[in-house]
């Protein structure tokens, strides 16, 4: 509904630069997990997104949309919302596979996170273990009408509810206390450790 | 000169430990944790010249932890497999860092994942997981499941 | 007043044209690598969204190093006659037109320097290396052309050039051309000799802090480099032109040359660029000056 209303109010001036940025999308892909190896084809000359205007850049500083291709880790994560919060805006995020929705195939891995959702703002989720280039290509495109609609507007979303995903952030990367409780075997381990942190 | 893994077996059966022979080219040995730098010390100097890689294992029925010292020798084409069992309650064993120098990441890992001590080596910091503050995650009486619902609201679908 | 209309006029048609030759090389290297590639006007839709992005700046010394380049470069393409027309009358002077053109780079330099990005330092010290390169091969033919007609005005070189192909010194100096072409693969900072830009090595190297506006006055910096050079090389080499239809087409032909090397070639390390160009096009262009001096 708010979509609607957002579409009312848009002038031509509007329109004529959601056309630019529809039809110039400059992705940057973070190769986490598997579905990196889908960008190089979907790249070169057989399924060629680049007709569409759609190019990798190399910095998050010129890029608009972040592709996500797979499970990450807590430690790529701290990258991830790095580099997120580098990208001037307007951007977007794309995210791939079953890993970045509910945890994939790693979804009770110690290390591992499953819903990418929580921490940053995701536009559009691909479907697919991994997604095939054609799933890629149609996710781009759902991404072009999004734009050309005025939807795409995640990134708003992660101003305005910035506690939180800050929240979340830090549950997960600033962990204090440990999560599983106390043991015999953990309380051994500490005592050890103090021993040797320098 | 090169041993063939009769003689070699011979060689380890009058230092006194057992020998299993698993395979052509592989032999394991059972040690002692005190004997286990002689051990490995006297291993070098008949030509075993590479430590492929270390590994733990979590014996928890046992309140064991097992490690297993992969050497390999270029000259023998011997694999020796040393398996060192060490106590889950005080997991410390010393360091063979000043044997073979690539033993520090290997180390470094096992402390981490295990929580096993290697006295000695004056970096055991963290490699791979950033900001742990539960026990190590590759002990058995870690549960992953639980942990990945309990941080990342994992859902369990039966 | 009409001088600043003039100047103003002269500035868009130069961004206009080296936009439209970017988007048509993009084109072009797509279906070099049997791809269908962007539509010729993708670059027009680049800059435009560039300039609708918002952008992030590190301190006054980017904006003005930004703007300084941009202005360098168009500064130059003042200098520059096309099919005889200038947007001030001046002597055009050869030597000055070199000159100026370096500004564009020093001021690159600096928003890079500014932006306080390692890479972009990398960066900037290869394209600077880079420059030390290409300029004395590139100078020996311009030395070259200017002792046999006895002039340093770059209008003048085209004048007397006209008549026919016979007469352009792309005919008459065939080697001098080879060494400036070779020279101009570096100038434009196409492969071979990207080491600046590699953006999978280092991040696309001085572009690597410049987001949304930044990266849009840097791509219209690039759409004028690209016309002043091969206007340069139009008017040196190819006799000028009578009209500015002519001109344009020439200048494409030059670009063309530029885009199938650029589309086919892997990356030279910053050394052996430098290497070659000291070797290779230098030694061309000093037999040229010889066979002129002679």
């Amino acid at each position: 509904m708010e979509d609607l209303k957002a579409n009312d109010k848009r002038s031509y001036i509007d329109n004529l630069i959601d056309f630019f940025r529809k039809r110039s999308i400059w992705m940057l892909h973070y190769c986490t997990g598997c579905g990196a190896v889908e960008l190089p084809p979907s790249m070169t000359s057989r399924w060629d997104i680049e007709r569409f205007g759609i190019v990798p850049m190399a910095t998050p500083r010129q890029a608009d949309v972040l592709l996500v291709t797979g499970y990450v880790s807590l430690k790529t994560l701290k990258r991830i919302i790095k580099i997120y919060e580098q990208m001037p805006e307007p951007k977007w995020v794309l995210a791939f596979g079953s890993c970045t929705v509910n945890g994939g195939i790693y979804w009770d891995s110690y290390n591992t996170i499953t819903n990418l959702a929580e921490y940053i703002p995701v536009d559009i989720t691909v479907s697919g273990c991994m997604p095939r280039p054609e799933a890629v290509i149609d996710a781009l495109q759902t991404l072009m009408e999004m734009i050309q609609s005025g939807e795409g507007g995640a990134y708003k979303k992660y101003k305005e509810n910035y506690e939180y995903y800050k929240k979340n952030q830090d549950r997960v990367l600033r962990k204090t206390a440990p999560i599983l409780g106390s043991s015999e075997t953990e309380s051994i381990y500490q005592e050890k450790e103090g021993n040797y942190e320098t | 000169m090169k041993l063939d893994k009769e003689s070699i077996i011979e060689l380890l059966n009058q230092k006194g430990v057992e020998v299993l022979d698993l395979y052509p080219n592989q032999i394991s040995v059972n040690i002692k944790k005190d004997n286990l730098l002689n051990h490995l010390v006297f291993l070098r100097s008949i030509g075993f010249d590479h430590l492929s890689f270390i590994n733990a294992v979590d014996f928890i029925d046992e309140g064991e932890f097992e490690l297993v010292y992969h050497v390999w020798s270029y000259t023998h084409k011997i694999h020796v497999l040393n398996k060192v069992r060490i106590s889950r309650n005080n997991p410390v064993i010393p360091t063979i860092v000043n044997l073979w120098e690539q033993a520090q990441f290997y180390e470094q890992e096992i402390h981490e994942f295990f929580g096993i001590i290697f006295e000695g080596n004056k970096d055991l910091s963290p490699l791979f997981l950033e900001n742990w503050v539960d026990i190590p995650p590759l002990r058995k009486d870690f549960d992953t499941k639980e942990f990945s619902v309990r941080l990342f609201g994992a859902e369990i679908r039966r | 007043m009409i001088a600043a209309i003039r100047v103003f006029g002269y500035s868009l048609f130069a961004i206009f044209i080296g936009l439209l030759f970017m988007g048509i090389g993009r084109k072009i290297i797509a279906r070099i690598q049997l791809r269908l590639g962007p539509p010729f006007y993708q670059a027009f839709l680049d800059v435009g969204k560039l300039f609708a992005r918002k952008s992030i700046t590190h301190n006054f010394v980017m904006d003005l190093g930004m703007i300084m380049s941009l202005a360098g470069l168009l500064s130059t393409m003042l200098f520059v006659p096309v099919a005889g027309h200038m947007a001030i009358k001046t002597s055009s002077n050869l030597i000055l037109i070199i000159y100026l053109m370096a500004i564009g780079h020093l001021g690159m330099a600096m928003a890079a320097a500014a932006s306080g990005n390692p890479n972009a330092t990398i960066g900037v010290s290869r394209a600077l290396t880079m420059m030390l390169g290409y300029e004395i091969p590139f100078f020996t033919v311009m030395l070259g052309l200017i002792i046999f007609n006895g002039t340093s005005s770059l209008e003048l070189i085209a004048q007397s050039q006209a008549g026919g192909i016979l007469n352009w010194n792309m005919v008459k100096f065939p080697l001098g051309f080879l060494a400036a072409e070779i020279a101009l693969q570096a100038i434009m900072g196409e492969k071979p000799f990207d080491a600046m830009v590699a953006p999978a090595e280092i991040a696309s190297g001085p572009m690597v802090e410049l987001g949304g506006k930044y990266l849009g006055l840097a791509f219209l910096t690039h759409a004028v480099s690209i016309f002043v050079e091969t206007g340069i090389m139009v008017n040196l080499f190819m006799g000028g032109a009578s009209n500015v239809f002519t001109f344009v087409l020439k200048q494409f032909e030059i670009y063309l040359i530029t885009i199938l090397i650029e589309a086919v070639f892997p990356r030279f390390r910053i050394e052996q660029a430098v290497k070659f160009l000291w070797t290779v096009p230098m030694s061309i262009a000093v037999v040229q000056l010889a066979i002129i001096l002679l």
